[in-house]
């Protein structure tokens, strides 16, 4: 018999049973995106061997975190654009894989006057890609835009060793005039002194020739135009949404570019990457996760498809050198023996690599022997009773009595590795104490005399050579009261005088054995504890060819080429997001 | 009349205060706009350049008068945008003959665009994401009210409050998560994120990011008029419907529902003109390219041209929003006339 259910006896079985049901459908829900357990999957398939010859066609899609700034090399450059204005505009001078300066649209150079006169000749037949031909006028006409002072040029300074720079500079001058043409595929730049950076200078992006187009003035309106493998046509770049570059039929390197096109789509968060790179919208996933990074490795289909980049960063402590406790050399020393990079390097170890001299990766010399900054707590204790202030850790008394203030902002690792060095610091009886700002207000106490004791430092290679380390961080010629770059303010002549000539050192061996010494210096007075340089991660499809790590840093998509094979493309089709 | 154009102009102080509030601590907060241009690695001397350039050199006062004076003003009808000209950032407000009232936010630091331009592009974006998430809320929101308060003490009932709380205690970045998951990577009926190239794309793509914002809202007015309903419902006005013979249906809808409308319009109201300030979570979440996307990035970027204009545009938006609520309120509730 049925019974009837009334109201004294309980609650119904629905009602009984809602409250748990919510709960399961609520930990499913946010259990699924978790994704804990589930596998990756598996890598869409090239169509033929690695070995196979490369082919022409397709289009490459990218995405990035951010959006960018611009695509003018006279303009405002950032961590992202760099790689587009690359493949838009190339250079007199590019880099080998091994970061040597190499001839690019110049057939070759040659450097006179003791290294003040650096005449380039330019390959004959090169297409800008409105279809004009280089000519040297187009290179000095590019030299004298970018550093028109009406240009929003943040890198024209470091062009001031050339003749005439003040006055062209200041507006005096109309022409730069140690800018020379000196036939339809010669030109010269003159410098005031002898100069080794020079050809480093000449491999970034701020002179690279424009088309006629771009005039002798910047204008933000100018659509960009230069002679790489890859162009922008109009209607190519939607501002903070995507960007499309087409090959350009006329680059100079026959049959490259291989691509049809390459595209980037802009403020894609890792998740979102990673989501279309598995379901093969995406061809290389680049700002993956940490985690998502790990995983990928471990993966033994995956992990030969990943890329670590170059590592051209240098993150450091950076300690007032004006400013108690760190005007004391013996506190730096201790510092810089307390902290254990390799404990920096776990928060995030497939992105940071320990670094322990003022020169990253990229350019560092690997040699056992130099006397880096190194972990050694018994010589960091040992540093603090030479500077007075001895630290007892059985009892934890004595060290230096007051609180240190460390200013520092949410990004990257910063937040992870200030504690670290909260803990390693305290071991020795220096007591850090985190301010956290915003990044503006970082930058600008960061750089004003007295305002930070000790802060966070991190310094991107401008380009590859040791000059972009020592001059802007650790050489009295750089210390402003606002705005400064050595936010250290260090200062000591025997580095300046070291990094001068070497500044000027025309021959590589002798140039680098100043540069030695002066990363010796700066290692053992310690105005920044290094600590770990930086670099990214890509990992690509199978069918993805000819990315190599590039040694600027700079991602680089110039020479690859797609091999996709018809069922991959068809899964995209068929199964992929839309 | 008199009444209308005093709303108006409280409206227009209310737009300056704020807009003057919003430049005031834009120009006292640490940070140097022209360093965030030229770069952290940037030399002083170059620095300095791009700060002539960029204007920053004034004193903030003459900045300030300078930027009240461009906002709006009169010029040329027709605007050439590659001239050089002082009005090369300006858009057509009003025409007037040969002449117009113009716009003009100045041009942005970073991206170096008028930025009348910018607002013009994702304005309409952001219009299109508030008025889709503002329908899912109301939609949503004002059913499952209605339904709860018909229903009060039911299972039913207490599934719809228990959702409700679920919805407002969940991060809208967490929402939008479980639903990419679910309807873009698992069955790929929607896209995943973007804003697509055809109008067919964009609404597409609008979908999930207004439902997202439904989601968060719908559980808020769910809460309202439920509460608001339950006490109706109990009114002896509404015991003399019942009595009079009206079917249930009609004394909820027409009656009840009715009433308990000003305050789930003055909500929403508000919630609009917040709407149109950015839903930035959101916009970020799902890469729909509106206001909120671009403030944020303004505000990270010390971008003072672009940060004003939002302020003003959000600033506007709430008190055009008010003041409709307040139209509406004399429409719905005869004694406020």
């Amino acid at each position: 018999m049925r019974s009837i259910r009334t109201r004294r006896e309980g609650p119904s079985r629905a009602r009984r049973l809602a409250p748990a049901a919510l709960a399961a459908c609520a930990a499913g829900l946010l259990a699924v995106p978790l994704g804990c357990s589930q596998a990756l999957p598996g890598p869409l398939p090239s169509a033929h061997g690695d070995d196979a010859p490369p082919r022409r066609g397709g289009t490459l899609h990218l995405a990035t975190f951010a959006d960018i700034r611009g695509l003018d090399p006279a303009g405002p450059v950032d961590g992202l654009n760099l790689a587009v204005i690359h493949l838009i505009f190339a250079g007199l001078v590019d880099y080998d894989a091994h970061a040597n300066p190499v001839p690019e649209l110049a057939d070759h150079w040659d450097i006179e006057d003791g290294g003040r006169t650096y005449r380039f000749v330019l390959r004959q037949g090169v297409r800008m890609q409105d279809g004009s031909e280089l000519t040297a006028e187009d290179v000095k006409r590019s030299a004298e835009r970018a550093l028109r002072p009406s240009t929003p040029d943040p890198m024209a300074s470091y062009f001031q060793a050339i003749v005439g720079y003040d006055a062209f500079a200041a507006g005096k001058a109309e022409h730069l005039e140690g800018v020379v043409v000196e036939g339809r595929y010669i030109v010269s730049f003159y410098l005031k002194e002898p100069d080794a950076t020079f050809l480093y200078l000449m491999a970034m992006h701020t002179l690279r020739p424009t088309c006629k187009s771009a005039g002798d003035r910047y204008l933000d309106t100018w659509l960009p135009c230069g002679a790489g493998p890859f162009k922008l046509e109009p209607g190519g770049w939607q501002r903070g949404v995507s960007l499309r570059l087409v090959r350009h039929g006329g680059y100079f390197r026959p049959g490259q570019p291989y691509l049809d096109a390459v595209e980037w789509t802009y403020h894609m968060g890792s998740i979102a990457q990673k989501l279309r790179f598995e379901s093969g919208q995406l061809d290389v996933a680049r700002d993956l996760s940490e985690p998502d990074i790990a995983r990928y490795r471990a993966d033994p289909r995956w992990n030969a498809l990943g890329l670590f980049e170059a590592d051209t960063t240098v993150y450091g402590e950076s300690m007032n050198t004006r400013m108690p406790p760190f005007d004391n050399v013996e506190i730096r020393r201790a510092v810089a023996a307390a902290i254990d990079r390799e404990h920096y390097r776990l928060t995030q170890p497939n992105r940071i690599s320990v670094l322990n001299q003022a020169l990253p990766g990229a350019i560092a010399d690997a040699d056992p022997s130099f006397p880096a900054q190194r972990h050694d707590y018994a010589a960091a204790l040992e540093h603090m009773r030479k500077a007075g202030y001895p630290y007892d850790p059985a009892t934890g008394k004595g060290g230096w009595p007051r609180p240190i203030e460390y200013v520092l902002y949410d990004k990257g690792a910063f937040v992870f590795t200030a504690q670290l060095l909260q803990q390693d610091l305290a071991r020795i009886g220096l007591r850090i104490r985190l301010r956290l700002v915003s990044y503006p207000t970082f930058i600008t106490l960061q750089e004003r005399a007295g305002a930070a004791a000790m802060s966070p430092g991190n310094d991107q290679l401008d380009y590859l050579d040791p000059s972009a380390v020592f001059e802007p961080l650790f050489t009295t010629a750089s210390i402003s009261p606002e705005g400064t770059q050595n936010t250290a303010f260090y200062s000591n002549p025997r580095l300046d005088d070291l990094v001068a000539r070497a500044h000027r050192e025309m021959n590589p061996a002798a140039r680098k054995a100043l540069y030695r010494e002066a990363d010796a210096i700066v290692c053992d007075e310690a105005p920044w504890a290094f600590t770990f340089g930086y670099h990214f991660f890509d990992v690509h499809q199978p069918y993805v060819h000819g990315l190599g790590a590039n040694p600027t840093g700079v991602f680089d998509t110039s020479g690859v080429w797609l091999d996709r094979a018809g069922d991959a493309l068809d899964r995209v089709l068929d199964g992929g997001l839309r | 009349m008199s009444r209308l154009l005093r709303r108006l102009a409280w409206s227009a102080f209310v737009v300056w205060a704020v807009v003057s509030i919003a430049f005031a601590v834009n120009a006292l907060v640490p940070g140097d706009p022209a360093r965030m241009v030229a770069g952290a690695q940037a030399r002083p001397a170059d620095v300095a350049r791009i700060r002539e350039q960029l204007g920053l050199n004034a004193t903030p006062l003459v900045q300030y008068a300078r930027f009240w004076k461009r906002l709006v003003h009169v010029g040329p009808r027709i605007i050439d945008p590659k001239a050089t000209s002082d009005h090369a950032t300006c858009a057509v407000l009003i025409p007037l003959g040969r002449s117009a009232v113009h716009l003009d936010f100045g041009k942005s630091f970073q991206k170096r665009q008028a930025v009348v331009d910018l607002v013009a592009v994702r304005l309409p974006r952001t219009f299109a994401l508030a008025v889709a998430g503002m329908l899912v809320q109301l939609l949503f929101g004002v059913a499952t009210g209605v339904v709860a308060a018909t229903r009060r003490g039911s299972w039913l009932d207490r599934l719809l409050v228990g959702s409700s709380l679920l919805g407002i205690s969940a991060p809208t970045f967490l929402i939008a998560l479980l639903l990419q998951y679910v309807f873009a990577r698992e069955l790929g009926w929607l896209p995943l994120d973007g804003f697509g190239k055809t109008v067919a794309e964009h609404a597409r793509c609008l979908v999930l990011p207004a439902v997202t914002l439904g989601v968060y809202g719908a559980a808020y007015y769910t809460r309202l008029v439920r509460d608001e309903m339950a006490v109706l419902l109990q009114q002896d006005w509404v015991r003399t419907a019942r009595a009079k013979g009206l079917s249930p249906m009609r004394v909820v809808l027409r009656h009840a529902l009715r009433n308990a409308l000003l305050p789930i319009t003055t909500a929403a109201g508000l919630d609009f003109g917040a709407l149109m300030g950015g839903a930035v979570v959101t916009e970020t979440v799902f890469r729909w390219p509106g206001l909120g996307e671009l403030s944020v990035e303004a505000t990270f970027d010390r971008d003072g041209p672009i940060l004003l204009a939002c302020v003003v545009v959000t600033s506007v938006a709430i008190v055009a929003s008010n003041l409709l609520v307040d139209l509406a309120y004399s429409r719905l509730d005869p004694r406020v006339r």
